[in-house]
């Protein structure tokens, strides 16, 4: 990118945020988790170790906290004033908010971490150095770093039989994360290719939402307007680009919330509230 | 055919000897032969035309990680599986699966399964040929073996479908009625009311109908029945109208987790609070449906105040939960494993089946089941009676030939039913095994057996949900990855075929089930369409047959209710809960790594094992997180780290049932402890049930530390705003009821 570049088209790389900044995107790819029906049941997260060769780390290394779930359900005790925890658990799906902002990207060394034009945060695995930067400059914890070959004694044989060959396993050095399947994503273009068609809503369903016992993960893309996604977004009046989104709302009691939202790193993720019935 | 065989006989060996199956007689196919089922067997190893290397096909099958019958698609690339989803298709989980079910590849793909048949040779199982194998079967319990009648047992999980049907054949040809059919996670107790009391034992229960759902321990999104089908209809319940969630139990399950409202009482008592609900609904005239006086006056002694007092739920809880039941009805009142399993079980579940009655949510909430028409097919539910029973066989040296399958006896009976030694005193152990586990390990001979993936089968689910009755095909997904195991069908007709000759014309169980489903009758053959002669292809494809269903009413009836509360100050002052966790269930997958790997939903603890309290009990220990406690009962002891948290009553322990397997290949031996070794061996009074959640402990302090492996720095948001939380009202003004 020349400066000349820039000077002759400026009014191109001063786009906002909300309309792709800089990015020509193709596709921005997003969800929404309902955490009203999530039941915490961690199917989405046995999904994704089946779909995207998670490596099993063993006791010793998850004291360390070096467990590779790129979808976990964390849960959370709060406000329990009384004897109990009366209104149970709150359960939390967290992965890769695939933000569109990342505050990962602009600190790799080496450009291993950039923005795809489908709006993911791509992890190019043979470019990564593994200087952790990404990690560390996450706020929500979701990128994870192979300390280790785990291939060495995750898949003794013959459960290597299982690995999915649509990607690689990792080895030491390495940075990973939640990718939202974008083997899949690959997959379905082609298809849609093949079949001379664009993709259309449904084409592309990751492994967690496939997986999900009550449909609490919907996946999409956000720049379709017809797909599932967006109509949530639309619904729940939040939508692409990093400023706080709680004054665009018409009604401060509506659902939808970006984790984080305040940092401004432009989530690809939309959670609903969980709802509790005080009354009871 | 080579032996002649009459059609009602030939009929009968196929699992179709019921009811319909006469009438039907002149539309059975014609087309199709035995003979046929031979040439049809197709070589994974010749590519179908549409197997293009590097794009992955789908079949359907059916998962075999608990007894729910959910149906499966497996992703086949380059003749291996990689993946398993639902079925779509599917009623009982709709394309859905559950943490178990996707986790049937490293169940398949395990690096420690048995790979040759191994027999008893002085002290050590040895390896050994097939022929070796089968001779010494044959020698031991075959024709000239004189061995016959009840001196012959199998113990096995819950079976169905035709496996259940070869089983039966099998017993009946030796003469023995001892099927003993085991399973720790059961809900017989609930069955048994269900059946008293409104004549279905497995009634369909409409949760998406319900207003409000009061669960007396029941674990429906978890461990209960059927948990995907369940968690499915649990999002219609709370779409919408968004239905309320009441749950009632001395330990939080996952589905506790979801409640709105999360109640301890004291253990033992929930039928106590039952009845205190009923009894100030009645007295409110709330009721729907009139009871009768001699009900209501048993009813009258349980006061607010009384109730209260035994259970520790205070008054205002008890009335805000009977006007809940009213304002919201219909309800929907259920219960589980911590309710069912004491010595008073079935006057508790019955208490909570009154609650039904009396608000008129049967045929609302609660209807009857289809049920699928042929009655040798359906579901034999495990349950911990046969435990009992089987127990009791060994000590009384009852038994010459114990067949196992499908069941870990070894693992899941308390130390003090000495199963383990018992199963020393029986002459011939055959094991139908796919893993060294404890039972396993103990026997004479071991025959390797296919994975869930290798194998042919049918499954009828237990519990039918939906209004025509489904029954699901196992089909391999891919060709046996090791060259000695075989399928336990092909194993049971090769000992069929000693004993009955009609069997010898199926060279295998393949051709055996393919016959079978060609020649299913047409009352049951019902969704498959398509010319009789394609009835297989359109079943392998589909991997369901919906069949019709009588549609029975329910019959309520009240029973005689004689709820007691037990008082124990024997010492041992506190509860323990042998809590049951979607993922390791009973322990049977606790050789899958994933499943160690992922935390509990609750504790999220993982790789091992722990003891649950509440805050209050372990500053009267002195114990904090990590520290390790003993639990003591009057049948032994264990020792695990404390996890402390607030839901859970003060009066109970709860250790999680999985671990604490002495065998059972790398990734579950020597890792934490099995609970189930020290409960006392009490008994469900009326059912005869094994009281899993009645042994009473005394927990003290170890006073030792490590620190507790689990998920999460922070067991609290501290003050951000992760998971927000708003009130119903809140969500009616944004989104309205649908």
């Amino acid at each position: 990118m020349s400066f000349k570049n820039i000077l002759e088209n400026f009014s191109y790389y001063r786009r906002d945020a909300e309309d792709g900044g800089h990015h020509e995107y193709d596709h921005r790819f997003g969800m929404t988790i309902d955490l009203d029906i999530c039941t915490g049941c961690n199917s989405c997260s046995t999904a994704c170790y089946a779909e995207n060769n998670l490596a099993v780390v063993g006791k010793e290394r998850f004291e360390k906290g070096q467990a590779m779930h790129w979808m976990r359900v964390e849960r959370y005790w709060d406000n329990i004033e009384g004897d109990y925890a009366e209104e149970g658990a709150k359960f939390l799906p967290m992965l890769c908010q695939n933000c569109g902002a990342a505050t990962c990207e602009p600190v790799c060394p080496v450009a291993a971490t950039y923005h795809t034009p489908d709006g993911l945060n791509a992890q190019v695995y043979n470019r990564c150095i593994g200087s952790r930067y990404c990690s560390n400059n996450c706020p929500f914890r979701v990128r994870y770093f192979n300390f280790w070959s785990y291939y060495e004694d995750s898949w003794p044989e013959p459960l290597n039989m299982q690995l999915n060959p649509d990607l690689s396993v990792r080895d030491k050095g390495v940075m990973e994360k939640c990718t939202f399947c974008i083997q899949r994503i690959r997959t379905a273009k082609d298809k849609a290719q093949r079949e001379e068609r664009v993709m259309a809503d449904g084409d592309v369903v990751t492994a967690c939402a496939q997986a999900c016992p009550t449909g609490a993960i919907v996946f999409g893309d956000t720049m379709d307007p017809d797909s599932r996604v967006s109509k949530l977004w639309e619904k729940h009046q939040v939508h692409r680009g990093p400023f706080l989104q709680k004054k665009d709302k018409t009604n401060e009691e509506i659902r939808g919330y970006r984790i984080f939202d305040e940092l401004n790193v432009d989530p690809s993720i939309l959670y609903l509230e969980r709802v509790r019935d005080t009354e009871v | 055919m080579s032996v002649k065989v009459n059609r009602r006989k030939f009929l009968k060996m196929l699992g179709w000897g019921g009811a319909g199956t006469a009438l039907t007689g002149c539309d059975l196919p014609t087309t199709v032969t035995l003979e046929e089922g031979k040439e049809e067997v197709v070589s994974y190893l010749m590519p179908e035309e549409y197997a293009i290397p590097g794009i992955g096909v789908w079949y359907a099958s059916t998962c075999t990680q608990c007894e729910a019958g959910c149906g499966l698609h497996g992703r086949v690339r380059e003749g291996r599986v990689l993946k398993v989803e639902g079925n779509p298709d599917s009623p009982v989980n709709h394309g859905k699966s559950c943490m178990m079910g996707q986790s049937t590849v490293q169940s398949h793909y395990n690096p420690d399964r048995i790979t040759s048949p191994m027999m008893r040779k002085g002290s050590t199982l040895q390896s050994v040929s097939w022929d070796e194998a089968m001779s010494a079967l044959t020698s031991k319990i075959g024709p000239d073996s004189g061995v016959k009648g009840d001196r012959v047992g199998m113990i096995t999980g819950t079976v169905s479908g035709h496996q259940a049907v070869i089983i039966d054949e099998l017993l009946a040809q030796v003469g023995s009625k001892n099927h003993y059919v085991h399973e720790v996670i059961n809900t017989s107790v609930w069955s048994s009311v269900c059946r008293d009391m409104l004549g279905d034992e497995m009634p369909k229960l409409n949760y998406d109908k319900a207003g409000v759902i009061l669960s007396f321990g029941a674990d429906f999104l978890g461990t209960w029945i059927s948990p995907v089908h369940n968690m499915g209809e649990y999002a219609k319940f709370r779409k919408g109208a968004r239905g309320s969630l009441i749950q009632v139990e001395p330990k939080m399950t996952l589905t506790g987790g979801n409640a709105d409202l999360w109640i301890p009482a004291k253990p033992g008592t929930e039928g106590a609070l039952a009845l205190g609900i009923a009894n100030f609904i009645i007295e409110r005239g709330w009721n729907a449906v009139d009871v009768p006086s001699s009900i209501a006056k048993t009813l009258n002694q349980y006061t607010l105040t009384a109730v209260e007092k035994v259970t520790g739920v205070p008054v205002n809880k008890i009335k805000r939960i009977a006007s809940m039941l009213t304002e919201r009805a219909p309800s929907l009142v259920i219960a589980g494993a911590s309710t069912e399993n004491h010595e008073n079980g079935y006057d508790a579940v019955a208490s909570v089946m009154l609650l039904n009655l009396i608000m008129g949510n049967i045929g609302k909430t609660i209807e009857a089941s289809a049920k699928f028409p042929e009655k040798a097919l359906r579901a034999k539910q495990g349950n911990t009676k046969d435990l009992l029973l089987l127990a009791k066989a060994l000590k009384d040296n009852k038994l010459d030939v114990l067949f196992t399958y499908n069941t870990n006896p070894a693992f899941t009976a308390p130390a003090v039913l000495q199963v383990s030694e018992g199963l020393s005193s029986v002459g011939f152990k055959v094991a139908f095994s796919m893993f060294p586990d404890e039972t396993t390990l103990q026997a004479d001979l071991v025959l390797p057996i296919h994975s869930g993936m290798e194998d042919w089968g049918t499954h009828v689910p237990a519990y039918q949900p939906d209004t025509s009755s489904v029954l699901s095909l196992q089909q391999p997904l891919m060709e046996p990855i090791h060259k000695e195991t075989r399928g336990f069908g092909d194993i049971m007709l090769s000992m069929l075929k000693l004993r009955n000759k009609n069997f010898g014309d199926f060279p295998d169980y393949y051709s055996y089930l393919q016959t079978a489903v060609a020649n299913m009758p047409a009352d049951v053959t019902g969704s498959v369409e398509g010319a009789s002669k394609d009835i297989w292809s359109n079943v392998l494809q589909k991997g369901i047959v919906k069949a019709k269903a009588s549609a029975n009413a329910l019959t309520p009836k009240l029973v005689d209710m004689k709820f007691k509360v037990k008082h124990d100050n024997s010492g041992y002052p506190m509860h323990l809960v042998p809590s049951a966790r979607l993922g390791l269930w009973d322990g049977r997958h606790a050789n899958i790594p994933w499943l160690q790997e992922f935390p509990d939903q609750i504790a999220k603890v993982v790789w091992g094992s722990w003891a649950e309290l509440h805050p209050k009990k372990a500053s009267e220990l002195g114990v904090k997180n990590g520290d390790y406690v003993r639990v003591t009962s009057a049948s032994g002891s264990i020792e695990a780290q404390v996890y402390i948290h607030k839901g859970i009553h003060p009066d109970a322990v709860s250790v999680p049932m999985g671990q604490g397997h002495d065998e059972f290949g790398r990734y579950a031996k020597g890792r934490g402890v099995n609970p189930l070794k020290i409960l006392n061996p009490l008994m469900e009074r009326r059912t005869g049930e094994l009281a899993t959640h009645a042994t009473r402990v005394k927990v003290t302090n170890a006073h030792k530390h490590e620190k507790l492996v689990h998920l999460g720095g922070s067991e609290t948001q501290v003050g951000r705003k992760f998971v927000k939380t708003i009130s119903v009202d809140q969500l009616r003004r944004t989104e309205g009821e649908a």
